[in-house]
């Protein structure tokens, strides 16, 4: 591993165990820092108003991340567009800890990604099978989570990425015997074999895991957990919540005792109305996307 | 005697440390425990503390949160119980934290001050290759991971704290190991990476002498 990629990763294993949370503003950023959380994602709408909005969504004004990052001490993120190479030039230049190359954005190049070994700042990737997540990781990301239905509130998606990721990577790990196995099925993925061989033997993607993608509930951070995520990532859940600051930390103490029935249910009283959500299943071609049909 | 070494595992590198120990365990045969720390039961039966990387102000709200805070403020204060703190850490050990403190309460057990983010942010995060003479041994040069890492700036008790290495940057001189007794505390991260040397160095050093 490159000196580079080390560092790279290193600061996804920080904020393992940690909630990232979105933020709009540099106050709800303060609250999410008090609330405990472990790094921000700065941006103009969170996740539920982009998606009523119907509008192309390009990465945040650089002034409103920049004032984000100068209100909190916690690691600050921010999202470009799927292969908007520019975008990523432009956040790196104003020195964000993570860049989030999304699909909760609107993409900007249909058929690459960023190459993102190219760039100093490193970058998160969503993905919903291992496939996706090796060809991300093969492209330079050095941190990956699920895509989930960002903006939702319903769990499912994120449930059925990770579930869809660990269990085939315990599939490889049963069914790849010989080199031959290896090299058709790297193929198959469009992954070179080492990789393929390093997640294999490591029994678990090579770079840190997040949950992410409509998380509501201290119950649904420890769901994830429980799943094998190393973090979770929350987006609309907490600032569309009755009382964000106490959701906001019922969040971060379940990510933590996510074993624990008692302080689960501890943490889960009593924290008013959670975000209203829509359902997957009401997402339809018609009427919207799912963001889990975005990025390949 | 069996020792039993924690890991604080509130959030942060903790499960990289734990590796790192076990594997140290493995390969020298150690009487050694290793256990996951979150509750109060759990540092109770601990006779050394690793405190891991992560974000300070993470790990001390949740300790605060949790209860957890007054037994680890005793704990490091107890005589013949070994800590240890990286990055994250070092600033929940030190006495006081001279910038971005305010939702910091640090346990003060080393009579040092702290600066947090002291080389900036992620861009300006390194590896670099220092010299750890003083383990007494031939290979000596390890690659010391330094994430959005802090510095001791000033030590309050020169008697006490014994600096065991500093890093040269832009010109200047960093702090960034010491050791008060059975206390260390560094800015970097050696359970990044295979090389367990650190640790066992630790263990030889603090929680077995």
């Amino acid at each position: 591993m490159s000196a580079e990629y080390k560092l790279k990763v290193g600061l996804a294993q920080m904020l393992k165990g940690g909630v990232i949370m979105d933020v709009v503003t540099p106050e709800q950023a303060k609250v999410a820092e008090r609330a405990g959380a472990c790094a921000v994602m700065a941006l103009e709408r969170i996740p539920a108003d982009m998606r009523k909005c119907g509008e192309v969504c390009r990465m945040s004004d650089p002034q409103m991340i920049k004032d984000i990052m100068d209100s909190v001490s916690i690691p600050v993120m921010a999202k470009v567009r799927i292969g908007h190479t520019v975008e990523a030039v432009i956040l790196q230049e104003l020195g964000v800890d993570y860049i989030d190359e999304s699909e909760v954005l609107t993409p900007a190049d249909m058929s690459d990604h960023i190459k993102k070994n190219d760039y100093k700042v490193p970058f998160v990737c969503g993905a919903k099978t291992l496939g996706e997540a090796l060809r991300r990781i093969n492209e330079g990301a050095a941190f990956i989570r699920s895509k989930g239905e960002a903006g939702t509130g319903d769990v499912s998606e994120a449930v059925k990425h990770i579930k869809s990721i660990y269990s085939q990577i315990a599939w490889c790990k049963e069914n790849l015997v010989t080199k031959e196995d290896f090299e058709n099925h790297a193929k198959e993925l469009r992954v070179p074999v080492s990789l393929l061989e390093q997640t294999v033997e490591l029994g678990k993607l090579p770079v840190v895991t997040f949950a992410a993608g409509g998380v509501a509930t201290p119950a649904d951070a420890a769901l994830l957990m429980q799943l094998g995520c190393e973090g979770i990532f929350v987006g609309s859940g907490i600032f569309k919540s009755s009382n964000p600051e106490k959701l906001a930390r019922a969040i971060v103490q379940a990510t933590t005792h996510y074993a624990s029935p008692a302080k689960l249910l501890e943490v889960s009283r009593d924290l008013g109305v959670a975000m209203p959500g829509t359902t997957i299943a009401s997402i339809t071609k018609e009427n919207g996307t799912r963001l889990s049909e975005i990025g390949w | 005697m069996e020792k039993t070494i924690g890991v604080l595992a509130l959030q942060g590198s903790f499960n990289e440390h734990i590796e790192c120990l076990k594997k140290c365990v493995d390969e020298k045969g150690y009487n050694i425990e290793v256990l996951t720390v979150k509750t109060i039961e759990q540092l109770l039966k601990c006779d050394s503390l690793v405190i891991p990387g992560g974000e300070s102000t993470t790990i001390s709200q949740i300790a605060e949160r949790t209860g957890l805070y007054d037994h680890l403020y005793k704990f490091v204060r107890t005589e013949g119980k070994s800590v240890w703190g990286t990055c994250a850490g070092m600033i929940f050990l030190a006495r006081d934290v001279r910038n971005q403190a305010n939702l910091l309460k640090p346990l003060g057990a080393l009579d040092v001050a702290v600066d947090r983010n002291a080389f900036g942010r992620q861009l300006d995060s390194f590896v670099s290759d220092c010299d750890f003479s003083f383990w007494g041994t031939q290979e000596d040069s390890f690659s010391a991971v330094f994430i959005r890492a802090p510095i001791v700036s000033e030590i309050y008790n020169n008697e006490r704290v014994q600096v065991l290495h500093k890093v040269e940057k832009n010109g200047q001189e960093y702090i960034v190991a010491v050791r008060q007794g059975k206390i260390l505390g560094t800015s970097f991260h050696p359970e990044l990476g295979s090389d367990i040397r650190f640790h066992n160095w630790f263990i030889e050093e603090f929680v077995l002498k």
